[in-house]
């Protein structure tokens, strides 16, 4: 049997654990799956019911009866598959090798801790990568290099914005504005210049929402699913009206 | 191609004094940054990169480049670029204080805006066609002068405008023929090189993924490409003179 303070230290614990998850792109039921696997492993049953911005936690011990509850922000976290699976795996480890809180707690810090990607590299991966994306949509070597340096001015401006908290809609609108308006220059070569403007904010799509928006909604999910899904549609709409801004400046229309 | 050296000559032959005013307050305020670097001279230097890039995007790409296609958002970009010196200095993000480093790489840069008449005198041309000090390529070279010789801190969105334009510039040697701007394209590779080694070095104490020797590797890759792309340009454009 817990006493109440035992019981309390592991809801603090899988409170942080499953919001760090749903904060960095993790979809609900695997948050909650992993959640209830840290758990079991404590010897405590847990109920998790995630919204957009916070979750709903409790925590059941089995033999006393005794439940605590706790609602809890999610943050925000930059996406990082990596560290998402290394709690997955986590949480395995904890049942596996039954492991105690104090040792979960420690791994859990030590993997949090590890130094994320440093973000010049992530710059120039994503510019590399947005170019590889006008190459699959059909744009030759100039739009492509084109797309490159776009990419990395939009993607530089997004950086910088992020670092200064500006509103995140803003930051999709000016970033989308500024790739695009650097695209658009290659309406004055000889290349093909519409394939190079379309494809310059696509490092801009939302995907991780969209994609775990869908899954949330396949599994029952539905009111975090559907937050998820309007979340990125905002976030589309805003890339929209970065590349209508360019549009309308550079051709005088929207096709 | 035309219509490109006529707006330039309609630019040159109506501003040449103000950019003769250009060229010696960019002079006087580069010296002083040398000399005799003080908060003033600091803040002065950052006015009149912003004032300069407002001029290149008002009175140059809105008034005399208006017979060329697609002039505005080029005026934008530029105007960005000013924005980005005000926002600078509002922050006070990079210091312009001397920081030592490439100083004689800088000091080539400096002399970049100077050697942009000369070239094109060299290659036959007469004023007012010419490639002037207060023009966009000058403008972006000397840019890249004062931040590789001034700034501890890039500004890292002015360094990727700064790369942006350089391709630019690149592609126009390669489309519409203007062996000028090589000047730019040249000076933009190892610059581009020595920011990120910069920004790589100053992080060298932290724990980054991936590793320090990794990102440099990558850093020369790319410019070894960018280099690539330079020297198959530079290869058609002799091809281009072969055929005239």
């Amino acid at each position: 049997m817990k006493t109440r303070h035992e019981l309390t230290e592991i809801l603090d614990f899988i409170a942080e654990y499953a919001t760090y998850l749903l904060g960095s792109g993790v979809h609900t039921s695997r948050a909650i799956r992993n959640s209830q696997r840290i758990g079991q492993s404590l010897g405590v049953d847990v109920q998790l019911s995630s919204f957009q911005r916070s979750t709903i936690l409790t925590v059941r011990d089995d033999e006393s009866g005794e439940a605590i509850t706790r609602v809890v922000r999610i943050p925000s976290l930059p996406i990082s598959f990596e560290r998402n699976s290394d709690l997955s795996a986590l949480s395995w480890d904890a049942l596996d090798d039954h492991l105690p809180l104090a040792e979960i707690r420690r791994r859990y810090d030590e993997l949090t801790a590890k130094p994320l990607i440093d973000p010049i590299f992530v710059l120039l991966t994503v510019g590399l990568a947005n170019a590889s994306f006008c190459r699959l949509f059909g744009g030759d070597w100039t739009a492509m290099a084109i797309v490159f340096t776009s990419t990395l001015v939009g993607y530089a401006a997004k950086q910088r914005m992020q670092a200064h908290g500006v509103n995140h809609f803003l930051i999709f609108i000016i970033s989308a504005f500024m790739a695009s308006l650097c695209a658009s220059v290659a309406l004055r070569f000889d290349c093909t210049a519409e394939t190079a403007l379309a494809t310059s904010v696509l490092y801009l799509v939302p995907g991780v929402p969209l994609i775990n928006g869908v899954i949330d909604i396949v599994e029952g999910h539905i009111l975090i699913g559907c937050s998820r899904l309007i979340n990125a549609l905002l976030l589309i709409i805003c890339i929209a009206i970065g590349l209508a801004a360019t549009l309308l400046m550079v051709k005088d229309s929207l096709l | 191609m035309e219509t490109f050296w006529n707006t330039i000559a309609a630019y040159n032959a109506a501003t040449w004094p103000a950019q003769l005013v250009l060229t010696a307050i960019g002079v006087l305020l580069t010296t002083l940054l040398v000399k005799r670097p003080s908060r003033g001279v600091r803040i002065a230097m950052k006015l009149y990169m912003a004032a300069l890039n407002f001029w290149i995007a008002g009175v140059y790409f809105l008034v005399y480049c208006e017979p060329r296609q697609y002039h505005s958002p080029q005026a934008l970009f530029w105007a960005i670029m000013g924005c980005i010196w005000l926002y600078d200095l509002a922050v006070k993000h990079a210091s312009l204080e001397r920081t030592g480093h490439h100083t004689t790489f800088a000091r080539v840069l400096f002399a970049m805006p100077f050697l942009y008449p000369l070239c094109s005198l060299a290659l036959g041309r007469t004023f007012p066609e010419i490639t002037s000090p207060v023009m966009p390529c000058s403008v972006a070279v000397f840019t890249i002068g004062v931040m590789l010789a001034f700034s501890e801190r890039i500004n890292i969105v002015l360094a990727m405008f700064l790369c942006h334009w350089a391709l630019i510039g690149l592609s126009k040697v390669y489309f519409f023929g203007i062996p000028e701007d090589y000047l730019m394209a040249c000076s933009i590779v190892p610059a581009l090189y020595l920011f990120f080694r910069e920004y790589i070095q100053a992080h060298e104490g932290k724990a980054t993924k991936p590793s320090v020797r990794v990102l440099n590797s990558l850093l020369v890759i790319l410019c070894l490409i960018i280099g690539g792309f330079f020297l198959f340009t530079l290869l058609h454009q002799l091809d281009l003179f072969a055929e005239i």
